[in-house]
């Protein structure tokens, strides 16, 4: 199989030159523009600046990772810088409005308590069985209400499957920059049956919910509520609620991801990672093994950050449900035996000359739709007749559509390639990253800016 | 050509248009579809709904619904009632309220109302039914047994007697 001309060579491949990385970053750079470069927007200086700091960020990191065909750890500088940025910003805007990091009990009963994602599986019986939804914030009216939080949720999911953990989740990266600083692991050998954890905490806590009515894990387990808000300790379960959140924070994400070179949290503890891990089945990108190519080394195993890949898995070729798509398997693999894939496609790679055409596809595709964006949606959905701008911009989307399904469908179809899978979950996800993560980092950096100037 | 890649290709051509349309289209009808389903806020947190009004002169309280436990809840059943607007109130309230509207006052609420609106609050009620627990010198221990300052109101959580 390896001496197949059709099949990428075993080494490493060289970085892709600097103009063909240039064209595929391309439309990520349109992307970031239109997120963060709207000079009709209200929003004052230090916003502009933050926002063009953040985009830059956004396009030079996915530029790099066109370039040296590694995804994880430029994916790692993103979301470290999320991990660290969003306590910043959201801490910044608790003191400005309450003073506080607690959340007093007015703000509840206001309905005024920001909706984290992480509530979102344990209000489900609830809801099901009440209609009645077990978090004292507002259902509509701003971008922290349920609605909104549940819609950006779905529309994630709908994309990257559980690759929410690594390309959107607002916490994880803490304990990944953690992870990231020894040299080598302190303690190896980590139990195997820990990578069931998080569905026990998460079948516990969506009964507990229901039976008390309240988000438990918000109130009781939550280890980031020590960098984000807590409830005001009012009393003395206030006060024991307050110890098990820093408790938990301390060993789970500091001290642990620091000794094992691992997201402890998110491999043993973490519900919403666990409930995540289910919408995979769904997901149309996954990793694969190629077992032609596989000698089971088990590289790929050492450095999941999140316990996805054992033996047997790996011997099955494939990653285990929890698998978060971070990209550390496949960038570590010696052979490329590690691969991205679309589900329903072949996982060998095709040959180098036909592979070129591809990247020129995608941008036409790209340069298109970006421009549909960027001249029609900004510029005519903004003007004075919002109707028929809205008709100009479902025109203009049709034909895109239409034009860039055939072409992808055609230049996709005919061979099948770990790289194309790789860049097309990538176009998704860095997009999804630069909407959700890319808005908090600029709102993390403009608040450092704030402090500065 | 076969199906299988046909299909995981559309599929994956799918969900990139997703991620582009997302912030445009996909939020937006989500969001829309979320908040059509017709979920409501506990009434724990919320209160329960409004039921009726007795104007006070300058000022009126609200009479909510009672609210009632689910399953294990902590929390013991209570009538919120709201004194609104705040700017109305005089310094030293206390009121005589017909919770329950059969023409009889129920509880008498008595509270200060101090002008800096981040001053605690503390506040006294005596049952005049034995239906609603008297709470003597009562700050926001619970969601049951409050009195808090929200917006423009003054709210006053009664807890009830167990049945």
């Amino acid at each position: 199989m390896a001496t197949d001309a059709r099949i990428l060579p075993l080494a490493r491949p060289a970085p892709r030159g600097i103009l063909r990385s240039l064209l595929l970053t391309l439309p990520i750079l349109l992307w970031s523009l239109l997120m963060f470069g709207n000079p009709n927007s209200h929003a004052d200086r230090l916003s502009h600046i933050s926002g063009a700091i953040t985009a830059l960020f956004m396009t030079v990191l996915f530029f790099m990772m066109m370039r040296t065909h590694s995804t994880y750890r430029w994916r790692r500088i993103f979301f470290v810088s999320l991990g660290i940025l969003f306590p910043i910003g959201f801490i910044h805007n608790l003191f400005v409005m309450r003073g506080s990091m607690g959340i007093p009990i007015e703000e509840m009963i206001a309905g005024r308590t920001p909706f984290c994602f992480m509530p979102i599986p344990l209000l489900i019986l609830p809801a099901a069985f009440t209609r009645t939804l077990i978090f004292p914030g507002s259902i509509a009216g701003n971008s922290h209400g349920i609605a909104a939080m549940v819609a950006l949720w779905l529309a994630l999911t709908l994309v990257m499957g559980k690759g929410w953990c690594s390309y959107a989740c607002l916490f994880g990266g803490i304990e990944e920059g953690v992870a990231a600083i020894p040299r080598r692991a302190k303690i190896r050998k980590l139990n195997p049956r820990l990578r069931y954890l998080p569905w026990a905490v998460l079948l516990a806590m969506v009964l507990l919910s229901l039976a008390i009515y309240e988000p438990a894990y918000c109130m009781w387990l939550c280890p980031f509520k020590a960098v984000t808000e807590y409830v005001a300790a009012r009393n003395t379960i206030g006060l024991v609620q307050n110890v098990i959140f820093v408790l938990l924070f301390a060993g789970l994400v500091i001290v642990l991801p620091f000794l094992t070179k691992k997201r402890t949290q998110c491999s043993w503890f973490c519900p919403f990672g666990a409930f995540q891990s289910i919408f995979n089945k769904i997901s149309i990108f996954e990793i694969k093994i190629d077992q032609a190519r596989c000698k089971p080394c088990l590289l790929c195993q050492n450095a999941c950050p999140n316990l996805s890949l054992s033996k047997e898995s790996v011997a099955r070729g494939e990653t285990l449900l929890s698998c978060m798509k971070c990209g550390a398997c496949v960038d570590i693999c010696p052979r490329q035996a590690v691969v991205w894939h679309i589900k329903g496609t072949g996982i060998q790679a095709k040959s180098e000359p036909a592979w070129r055409r591809f990247p020129y596809i995608i941008c036409a595709v790209s340069v298109l739709i970006g421009c549909v964006y960027i001249f029609i949606a900004r510029g005519l959905f903004e003007a004075s007749n919002p109707a028929r701008a809205l008709r100009f911009l479902l025109a203009a989307c049709g034909v895109a559509v239409i034009f860039g399904g055939i072409l992808i469908v055609r230049g996709l179809i005919n061979a099948p390639n770990p790289e194309r899978a790789r860049l097309m979950f990538l176009y998704g996800a860095w997009a999804m990253a630069i909407m959700f993560g890319g808005s908090i980092i600029a709102q993390g950096i403009a608040t450092i800016l704030h402090f500065i100037v | 050509m076969k199906l299988r890649p046909i299909l995981g290709y559309t599929a994956a051509a799918m969900t990139l248009l997703a991620a582009l349309l997302t912030p445009f289209l996909l939020m937006g009808l989500f969001s829309n579809g979320f908040v059509a389903l017709g979920f409501h806020v506990d009434d724990m947190y919320t209160g329960g709904p409004k039921e009726r009004t007795i104007p006070m002169g300058a000022y009126s309280i609200d009479i909510h619904r009672p609210v009632y436990p689910h399953m294990l809840q902590t929390e013991k059943p209570f009538v919120q009632l709201d004194w609104t607007p705040v700017s109305a109130l005089p310094q030293h309230v206390s009121d005589a309220v017909d919770i329950d509207g059969d023409g009889q006052p129920d509880v008498r609420v008595s509270f200060d109302v101090p002008k800096d609106p981040k001053a605690p609050l503390r506040v006294d009620v005596d049952s005049l039914n034995p239906r609603y627990q008297a709470m003597q010198h009562a700050g926001k221990e619970k969601y049951s047994r409050l009195i808090v300052r929200v917006d423009k109101a003054i709210l006053v959580r009664i807890p009830l007697a167990n049945p």
